[in-house]
C-alpha cells in the first residue's frame, strides 16, 4: 500500500505492507536509526517519535496509521551547531549514559516543553513517566529537562 | 595542582547520544546481509532425539545452522560447559538449538517455525535445596560426576562456641532473593561479515570485546588475529553482556555463508540469551554482646546457578566474603554454595553476589539492635570496619575504609524522625 | 493508613575479578605534535563513562583539556585486552593503565624538556595549561605541541605501553582464608518510606547515599552512577522479579518485568565520601556495582519501621507487605 508521509520536513512517498509499523520505515526505509527499539509493545519509550505534535511509540504505530502524518525524529532536532534546549540540558547535566533510552527522551521533553513551556516538578516526572532508562535513575534527567524549560521559558 | 581530576568534565559520546547519531549494533547493516534467527528449546531438560530441518528449507533460507556445523561447540566464562548450539541435550528453556539464515527476517522466522526437534524430556531439577541432595541426577556429569554442587566455600574463623558463649542475643532468621533480568534497554543484536583480508569481524555490544574474540575464534577453530570484535555503542549492561549470546552463531553463520549476516533479538528473546541474576537461599545467625558488639556469626548460602556455571563460582565467593556485612565479627561460620538446576543460567549482574546478603545481614542488624536496645546506628557505629579491622577472610584493610565516614554523611537525615534512629 | 518509616542500609564491596586471578588492563598511548595525545584500551565504555575518566586522566598528567585526548576503545584489531567492564575495576584498574602509559610517555617528554631548557631533572619539568615549562621560571616554557614537534623532527617519539594488575590472594579453599579483593568500597544509604496499610504499597520518599568512591575523578559520573544503581536496587527490593514456572519465564516482557519508572524513583541525594586509596589513579577506588547495595537493605529496614513488618523475602511486594501484617494484627490487639 501506498503512504505519504511527511519526516522531517522532507516529505516521502512510500509502498508498504500492512504489517509494517512506522518504527520499521523510520529505521529501514529511511534508514533513521536514531528511532530504537527496546520492546516493541509501548512500554519502554525507545521508539518515542512526535506525530502531529504529540509523542507516539512509533512500535505501535502501523504504517498505514501514519498515512498523511507529518513525524519528528531524533534526526529532526537539533543539531550540533544548534543543539535544542534540552539536548543542552542532557549534556551538560550529565544525564546521559548508555544513550538507548536518550533519543526518546529528547522528544518526550520536546513534546512536553512544547505544549507546557513551564511544567511543575510533578508534571515533568509524569511527562517522561513513559520513557524508561535503566541507567541514570533518572534524577539528572528530569533536572536536565527543569533546566531545559527554565531556557525554553527565557 | 589538579585540573581536571575532581570535575565533571563533559562526555564525548553525550552529544552524539542526544542527537540520535550513536550506533547500537541493530543501527548497522550491509549490503546482501542475510537474517538471522535462533531456535530455543522449550524444554527445561531433556534429549535431543532428532532435528528434522527438512519443512524449513523455504525459498530464500541460505542456511540452517546446527552443533554439528561448529568447530569447536563450547564457550563459557570459567568453564566452557556451554555448548554454541544444543548437542544431544537441553539444559534450561532458551538453549539454543539451531539457527536459520535467510534472505529476510520473515523467511527467517517462517522457517525457524517449520524446524522439528523431537525431545525426550527428563527428569528436571528447579529448586537448588533438591539439586544439593545426593540423590539428584547430576546435570554436567562431564564437569561433576556425582553432584550439582558446583562450588562451595567455607569460611571459619575464631571458635563458634565461644562466639555464642559471648552473645548476649541471638537472632536467626532465613532470606530469600529473587531472580531478576539486567533489562537493559538495547536487546542483544550482532552484524558478523568476513572483510576484505579474509577476517572475521564481529560488531557487538560486549562488556568485554577481548573475551568475545577469544571465544569467537576458537569456536571457529580461527586465530585471534583473524578474528576482529569492534565494539559499537553499548546499549547499558550490568553484567548481562559478559557472557556470549549470539556472537558465536552469527560469526559462524558468515563464516560459511560468507555474507554478512545479521542478528536482532526482540525483548522476548533478549530475556532468553542472557544470564540472570542468582537467586539465593541465606540462613543467618547472628549473635551480639550486651554492648551490641557482634560476636558470631553462622551462614548458609545457597545460590541457584541455573543450567550452566558462568560466573557462579566467583559469585558465591563473593557472597560468602562479603556475608558478615562491613563489620568486624570475630566469630565466623560462613558457607556458600553454587548449585546446577534446569533454571536460566545465572550469571554476572550488578553487584555480583554481594548484592544478595544485604538484605540478610542488614536486616540481622536491626533485629539484634531491637533486641538489645540500643538504636541501628549505634549497633553500626560499634562494628563497622575501619583501617586496621580483620575481614572474616583473615585480610587485614590497610586503608581507605570510608564505611564510617558514610554512615555517620547520612545521620543528619535519619535524626528528629520520632527519635527512633 | 499510610504511615511513614526511615532506614539505613551500610554495605561493601571487593572491587576487581579478585581471589588472585591475573586482573590487569593495558592501556597504548602517543602524544601528537599539536599538544594532543591519543590512548588506546580495551576497556568498553558500557554507558558508565570510562572513557570520559581517561581522557581526563591523560589531559591531567599532560595538562592539556580532556576533550584534547582521544579514547579509542573496544576493537580488538588496535586496541590492547583491558578485562571486562564488570567488577567495578575499570576506573582503578584501566585508569591505572592509563595512567602508568601517560606517565611513562611524559617521562620521555620530560627529559627531553630538561635537556632543551637546561634544567638538570625531568621533574624539575612541569606540564600545565597547554604549556611545558620549568617548574619556577616562567622564561622557560613553550606550547607542549611545539616541544613535541621540535622533539619529533629530531627523532623523538613519545608512545607507551603499560599495564597494571590488581593485587589479591586467592581464598584457602579449607577455611576461606587470604585476601581476595582490593580495594573495598564502602556505602550507606538511608531511606524514607511511606507504607499504605490498607494497600500494602510502599512509595519511597527519599534516598540519601553517602559512598566512599576514594576519589571522584569524575563528580558527575559519580552522580550519574549513584542515581543508576538507586534505582536498580529499588527495582531489586520493591518491583522486580522474573518469575519462573518449571524453568521458564512467565514474564518476558518490560510490560509484564516492572522495572522502576521517572515515578518510582524518589528524590536522590548523594554525598561522595573521599578515603583515598593510595594503589588508585589520584587515590579513586570504584563506584559502579556498589551503588546499587545498601538501599536495597535502607527500604526493608525502612518498611519495618513504618509498620513494624520485617521483609525477608525480596522483592517486597504489597503482597507480601499485606500479608506480614495480617500476621501481626493477633499480637497488637
Amino acid at each position: 500500500m501506498e503512504i505519504k508521509l511527511e519526516v522531517n520536513r522532507k516529505h516521502y512517498i512510500l509502498d508498504v505492507t500492512e504489517d509494517e509499523r512506522l518504527l520499521d520505515v523510520l529505521r529501514n526505509r529511511l534508514g533513521l536509526t536514531g528511532t530504537k527499539e527496546g520492546c516493541g509493545e509501548g512500554e519502554c519509550g525507545a521508539c518515542t517519535v512526535i506525530m502531529d505534535g504529540k509523542t507516539v511509540n512509533s512500535c505501535l504505530v502501523l504504517a498505514g496509521q501514519a498515512d498523511g502524518r507529518r513525524i519528528t525524529t531524533i534526526e529532526g532536532v537539533g543539531s550540533r551547531r544548534s543543539p535544542h534546549p534540552v539536548q543542552k540540558a542532557l549534556v551538560e547535566v550529565g544525564a546521559v549514559q548508555c544513550g538507548f533510552c536518550t533519543p526518546g527522551m529528547v522528544l518526550s521533553a520536546k513534546a512536553l516543553l512544547d505544549q507546557n513551556p513551564k511544567p511543575t516538578d510533578d508534571e515533568i516526572a509524569v511527562g517522561m513517566s513513559g520513557n524508561l532508562c535503566r541507567c541514570t535513575g533518572y534524577d539528572k534527567i528530569l533536572r536536565a529537562v527543569r533546566k531545559a524549560s527554565e531556557e525554553v521559558a527565557e | 595542582m589538579t585540573q581536571v581530576i575532581g570535575n565533571g568534565s563533559i562526555r564525548e559520546d553525550a552529544w552524539g547520544k542526544v542527537f540520535g547519531e550513536s550506533k547500537y549494533p541493530a543501527d548497522f547493516n550491509r549490503p546482501d546481509q542475510i537474517y538471522g534467527v535462533v531456535i530455543r528449546s522449550t524444554q527445561a531438560h531433556a534429549r535431543i532425539r532428532s532435528i528434522n530441518v527438512d519443512k524449513a528449507r523455504l525459498p530464500g533460507v541460505i542456511t540452517i545452522l546446527t552443533a554439528e556445523d561448529m568447530v569447536y561447540n563450547r564457550h563459557g566464562v570459567l568453564f566452557r560447559d556451554q555448548p554454541v548450539l544444543a548437542e544431544e541435550r537441553v539444559r534450561m528453556i532458551g538453549d539454543p538449538v539451531a539457527a536459520i539464515g535467510a534472505e529476510s527476517l520473515a523467511a527467517a522466522k517462517q522457517a525457524a517455525a517449520l524446524v522439528e526437534i523431537d525431545y525426550e524430556p527428563l527428569p528436571a531439577i528447579f529448586d537448588p535445596e533438591e539439586g544439593m541432595k545426593p540423590s539428584a541426577l547430576p546435570l554436567h556429569p562431564e564437569l561433576f560426576p556425582d553432584t550439582n554442587i558446583l562450588y562451595h566455600l567455607p569460611i571459619r574463623r575464631g571458635n563458634m562456641d565461644e562466639g555464642w558463649t559471648q552473645a548476649e542475643v541471638v537472632v536467626e532468621r532465613e532470606y530469600s532473593t529473587q531472580m531478576v533480568d539486567h533489562a537493559f534497554l538495547q536487546p542483544e543484536a550482532v552484524l558478523a561479515y568476513i572483510d576484505e583480508r579474509g577476517h572475521v569481524v564481529v560488531q557487538v555490544a560486549t562488556q568485554y570485546a577481548h573475551y568475545d574474540r577469544g571465544e569467537i575464534a576458537h569456536a571457529l577453530g580461527l586465530k585471534n588475529s583473524k578474528v576482529q570484535v569492534k565494539t559499537t555503542t553499548v546499549g547499558g549492561a550490568f553484567g548481562g553482556r559478559e557472557d556470549i549470546s549470539l556472537q558465536i552463531i552469527a560469526a559462524m553463520m558468515a563464516w560459511k555463508t560468507m555474507r554478512p549476516v545479521k542478528f536482532e533479538n526482540t525483548r522476548n528473546e533478549s530475556f532468553y540469551s542472557h544470564s540472570k541474576r542468582h537467586p539465593m537461599k541465606m540462613y543467618y545467625k547472628t549473635g551480639a554482646a550486651k554492648d551490641g558488639r557482634l560476636v558470631a556469626l553462622e551462614a548458609k548460602i545457597i545460590g541457584d546457578a541455573g543450567a550452566y556455571t558462568s560466573w557462579s563460582p566467583n559469585i558465591l565467593r563473593k557472597a560468602a566474603v562479603h556475608a558478615t556485612g562491613p563489620y568486624e565479627i570475630p566469630h565466623v561460620k560462613i558457607d556458600s554454595y553454587a548449585v546446577y538446576t534446569n533454571n536460566p543460567y545465572t550469571g554476572a549482574m550488578r553487584g555480583f553476589g554481594a548484592a544478595q546478603p544485604v538484605v540478610a545481614y542488614e536486616s540481622q542488624m536491626d533485629l539484634l539492635a531491637k533486641e538489645l536496645g540500643i538504636s541501628q546506628v549505634e549497633i553500626r557505629m560499634r562494628n563497622l570496619l575501619k583501617v586496621g579491622s580483620t575481614t572474616a577472610t583473615g585480610q587485614v584493610l590497610t586503608e581507605s575504609v570510608g564505611a564510617e565516614a558514610c554512615l555517620k554523611a547520612v545521620l543528619p537525615y535519619l535524626t528528629g524522625k520520632e527519635g527512633r534512629v | 493508613m499510610k504511615k511513614r518509616g526511615v532506614g539505613i542500609g551500610c554495605t561493601w564491596y571487593g572491587t576487581g575479578y579478585g581471589n588472585g586471578f591475573p586482573d590487569v588492563s593495558s592501556a597504548f598511548l602517543e602524544i601528537h605534535d599539536d599538544g594532543s595525545a591519543t590512548v588506546l584500551t580495551g576497556a568498553i565504555d558500557v554507558g558508565q563513562g570510562s572513557s570520559t575518566v581517561y581522557a581526563q586522566i591523560v589531559a591531567e598528567e599532560l595538562g592539556l583539556k580532556p576533550e584534547d585526548i582521544t579514547v579509542v576503545t573496544g576493537d580488538t584489531d588496535v586496541a590492547p585486552d583491558s578485562g571486562t567492564t564488570a567488577a567495578t575495576r575499570q576506573t582503578y584498574n584501566t585508569g591505572n593503565a592509563v595512567l602508568r602509559a601517560v606517565r611513562q610517555a611524559k617521562g620521555k617528554l620530560q627529559a627531553y624538556a630538561a635537556r632543551t631548557f637546561s634544567c638538570t631533572t625531568p621533574e624539575g619539568i612541569e606540564l600545565k595549561d597547554g604549556y611545558i615549562g620549568v617548574k619556577g621560571d616562567p622564561s622557560r616554557r613553550m606550547p607542549l605541541g611545539e616541544m613535541v614537534s621540535t622533539a619529533r623532527l629530531q627523532g623523538e617519539r613519545f608512545i607507551s605501553a603499560e599495564s597494571f594488575t590488581a593485587q589479591t590472594t586467592p581464598v584457602n579453599m579449607e577455611n576461606g582464608q587470604g585476601a581476595p579483593y582490593w580495594p573495598y568500597a564502602f556505602g550507606c544509604q538511608a531511606a524514607e518510606v511511606e507504607v499504605d496499610t490498607e494497600t500494602g504499597i510502599v512509595r519511597v520518599l527519599k534516598i540519601v547515599a553517602a559512598h566512599d568512591v576514594g576519589k571522584a575523578i569524575n563528580p558527575t559520573q559519580v552522580e550519574g552512577q549513584i542515581a543508576g544503581g538507586v534505582a536498580q536496587g529499588l527495582g531489586y527490593a520493591l518491583l522486580e522479579q522474573v518469575e519462573l514456572k518449571e524453568g521458564k519465564i512467565q514474564n518476558p516482557a518490560l510490560s509484564s518485568y516492572l522495572i522502576p519508572t521517572a515515578l518510582d524513583v524518589p528524590e536522590i541525594e548523594s554525598i561522595i565520601i573521599e578515603e583515598t586509596e593510595s594503589s588508585g589513579p589520584y587515590g579513586a577506588k570504584g563506584l559502579g556495582e556498589p551503588a546499587m547495595l545498601p538501599v536495597v537493605a535502607a527500604v526493608i529496614n525502612a518498611i519495618d519501621d513504618a509498620v513494624g513488618v520485617r521483609i525477608t523475602s525480596l522483592p517486597a511486594t504489597p503482597e507480601k507487605i499485606l500479608a506480614a501484617l495480617a500476621e501481626k494484627e493477633p499480637e497488637r490487639r
